[in-house]
């Protein structure tokens, strides 16, 4: 045993006193949440320049209705209380149809808008006020470089609609004051669910559902779990092949048991995780802290975190330790590092839909898929109402058991495979040395 | 006693048979030399003794005993290929290596070590930083640190100088003289000569040679004649009779003759044609066994 310590002491030191590792431990959660800090840096670097909207009305009702709107939210909207512009101002440009084909007016209108001359232009059909009569003419259409992403389109729909409304208000000759709740909508409040205290007994209302809730701390717990698989057990494949190649593996194995050796190494991975996870908890804890989030950080989930952490570690460690002592170099450890990485990578491709439906039957299936089940049992776990306590209970079974059995093939295939020189690592080799040991 | 006992070991790989029904006892305290050449065997016998390979069939016992982990505490290894982690210092690595084979005393011994190969200096710095011969000096220090009761050491003089040659000798010869067991592979047969207390020979998978360096010269007989003509590099003995073949030195020349044919006879027909400053009825070397052995001639006739 005290040899299995010794190889996790000397990878665990080898590790974590490099330079490396500190700039990873501080740049890798910064590179995970990139897309957010890209979307709030986007958001503070807005280009505020005016944008000219061209209105090809062929209705002739609804233009000077869109140009109203945009003065008045061109005046509320684009300077803030400092007179500072940070929205662009929406300027409009009234255009009348011409009588000629109209593809030759609209050719001639996305010419202005590729010369920059426009941001964009709309086309208002004849029809749009009774669509009824005439289907065929009653489309609005909106063109521009960027249109499906296009702020203005967003906001456009609002004014036509609401100028609509009116338009056939008047038309069956009712009087917009005679029904002045008509445009008032109403807002659809998320609730989580009425719950019992179990101390008092007592019936506790419904907390008002939070974003911030619901969003954070599974994917915050998902993104962790990823990060911290990636630090513990991928680099494994690299280091077993490095050790394979530079011929360290038969000084070492000429000292302990080749399984020992792997399970050194592995037990080095779950040390390097935890490592590194008690920094960005104990941070994460202090920051949610500081910033008067307290409450929402899911302490009962803190142990379930870390026992998820530690077997994923050591059912992917086995894996990639054994996959590694298959590789030749860097170039078979690359083609390796993918298939071996997709099961973790899944739960990445599905964050959606799980958080939409925690107990939906597809996260329900995929957290008991042992892979899968750390990161998205936790990410289940981690939504405000949370799941059935047997479900962890059962996946954490499955974990154990598809740990225990990577351990055991990885084993199998590292003792083949650590002294073989010069053999491609071609699946069906690993099934027969898992096989045939 | 014996420190290593192989009783009839088979390996193979696929198809191939690396070492083919072997035995072989390794005396205690004694130097025991592996010749042959590349892909006979040496290397396999060298993992099957160091538990790395599993043998097929046969049995092993290694310091009286069956071999099983705790048992490779007991036997230091240099393999051929030298391993050592680049980016570790020197004098963690050792350290590493020392507590692997849980060696008491690691790093006092370290630190004894590296004075004694001059390499106290080095401690600090990473392996990659090191010199080829240092780097041997290094790896053979890890093979050794713990105090191994025996030592395996494959090819251990491989791209050293003289000198670094010299100090990795006179270790190997001081831990035999207190009491240890050394195997020693070679390709040098000079290393093997000089060294060894026992000369094995394995030759595709299987033993050629085992015993003293004198037993195996008295088996191949004293059919050779050492020459130096006065006039230096001068081929005139191919062409007398009783000679099977020459090999030029330069200054010398070392003559085999042919079995049955009087090597008195065979000196006193080249006298007849040139001057010679020095002349000497000798046993075959150890290099000559090799090549009578795993030569040209003997693969041709082997695969005829």
């Amino acid at each position: 045993m005290h040899k299995i310590g010794t190889i996790t002491t000397r990878e665990y030191k080898a590790t974590v006193k490099t330079k490396g590792f500190l700039v990873g431990l501080v740049l890798a959660p910064i590179l995970m949440c990139g897309s957010l800090i890209a979307i709030k840096i986007s958001e503070k670097t807005q280009d505020v320049s005016d944008k000219r909207i061209a209105i090809l009305d062929r209705s002739g009702v609804l233009s000077a209705a869109i140009m109203d709107a945009a003065q008045q939210r061109n005046k509320k909207e684009t300077i803030n209380e400092e007179g500072k512009k940070i929205k662009p101002a929406y300027v409009i440009e009234v255009v009348e149809p011409e009588t000629e084909d109209p593809m030759v007016q609209r050719m001639r209108l996305s010419d202005r808008v590729r010369q920059g001359q426009l941001h964009a232009f709309l086309e208002i059909e004849e029809a749009v006020v009774h669509p009824r009569q005439n289907p065929e003419r009653c489309r609005v259409s909106y063109y521009a470089k960027n249109a499906a992403m296009d702020d203005v389109r967003t906001w456009i729909g609002w004014p036509i609609n609401n100028q609509l409304r009116k338009l056939r208000l008047a038309d069956a000759g009712i009087a917009e004051s005679d029904v002045p709740d008509l445009f008032s909508s109403v807002y659809v409040e998320g609730k989580g669910l009425v719950s019992m205290d179990e101390k008092t007994g007592q019936v506790q209302p419904a907390k008002r559902a939070s974003e911030l809730e619901q969003i954070i701390p599974p994917i915050m717990s998902v993104m962790l779990m990823f990060l911290l698989i990636m630090m513990g057990a991928s680099p494994l494949i690299s280091s077993v092949m490095e050790e394979k190649n530079q011929r360290i593996a038969e000084v070492v194995l000429g000292s302990v048991r080749p399984f020992d050796f792997m399970a050194g190494k592995v037990l080095g991975g779950v040390a390097i995780a935890l490592t590194a996870s008690a920094v960005y908890i104990a941070g994460g804890i202090l920051l949610a802290i500081r910033v008067n989030w307290a409450e929402y950080i899911p302490w009962h989930l803190l142990p379930w975190f870390f026992t998820y952490l530690i077997l994923a570690i050591v059912m992917m460690g086995a894996v990639f330790a054994a996959l590694g002592s298959a590789c030749n170099d860097a170039k078979d450890a690359q083609s390796m590092t993918l298939p071996a990485m997709l099961p973790m990578m899944i739960p990445m491709f599905t964050l959606v839909p799980i958080l939409k439906e925690p107990e939906g039957s597809f996260a329900t299936v995929l957290s008991f898929f042992p892979p899968c089940t750390p990161t998205v049992m936790m990410m289940r776990q981690a939504t405000p109402e949370g799941i059935p306590l047997w479900q962890p209970i059962a996946g954490l079974m499955g974990v154990l058991v598809f740990a225990a059995l990577a351990v055991w093939i990885g084993g199998r295939i590292f003792r083949v495979a650590i002294l073989i020189q010069g053999t491609p690592p071609k699946w069906s080799n690993l099934i027969r040395w898992a096989l045939r040991g | 006693m014996n420190a290593v006992k192989l009783t009839d070991v088979t390996k193979r790989f696929g198809q191939v048979v690396a070492v083919d029904n072997l035995s072989l006892d390794v005396p205690r305290g004694s130097i025991y030399g592996f010749i042959g050449p590349n892909g006979s065997g040496k290397t396999t016998t060298l993992r099957m003794i160091m538990n790395i390979f599993y043998p097929d069939s046969g049995r092993i016992e290694v310091l009286g005993g069956p071999l099983h982990g705790t048992c490779t505490d007991r036997v230091g290894y240099l393999p051929e290929e030298r391993g050592l982690y680049k980016r570790m210092g020197v004098r963690d690595l050792l350290k590493f290596y020392g507590r692997l084979k849980s060696g008491r005393n690691v790093s006092r011994q370290v630190d004894s070590w590296l004075e004694r190969f001059d390499l106290a200096d080095w401690g600090k710095k990473k392996v990659e930083t090191l010199s080829k011969g240092m780097s041997q000096k290094v790896q053979f220090i890890a093979a050794v640190v713990a105090e191994p009761e025996l030592i395996v050491l494959d090819e251990p003089f491989t791209g050293l100088d003289p000198v670094n040659a010299d100090v990795i000798r006179e270790a190997i010869l001081e831990m035999q003289q207190q009491g240890r067991t050394v195997i020693l592979s070679t390709h040098d047969m000079n290393v093997a000569e000089q060294m060894c207390d026992f000369i094995f020979m394995i030759f595709k998978g299987k033993k050629v040679l085992d015993g003293t360096l004198a037993s195996i010269q008295d088996q191949y007989g004293s059919n050779v004649l050492r020459i130096g003509p006065e006039n230096g590099h001068l081929l005139v003995a191919e062409d007398v009779e009783g000679v099977e073949s020459v090999r030029d030195f330069g200054q010398t020349q070392e003559i085999r003759i042919k079995p049955g044919a009087d090597p008195q006879k065979v000196l006193a027909d080249i006298m007849r044609q040139i001057r010679l400053k020095s002349f000497e009825i000798a046993k075959p070397s150890l290099h000559d066994i090799f090549v009578q052995i795993a030569g040209p001639k003997a693969r041709e006739d082997s695969h005829a």
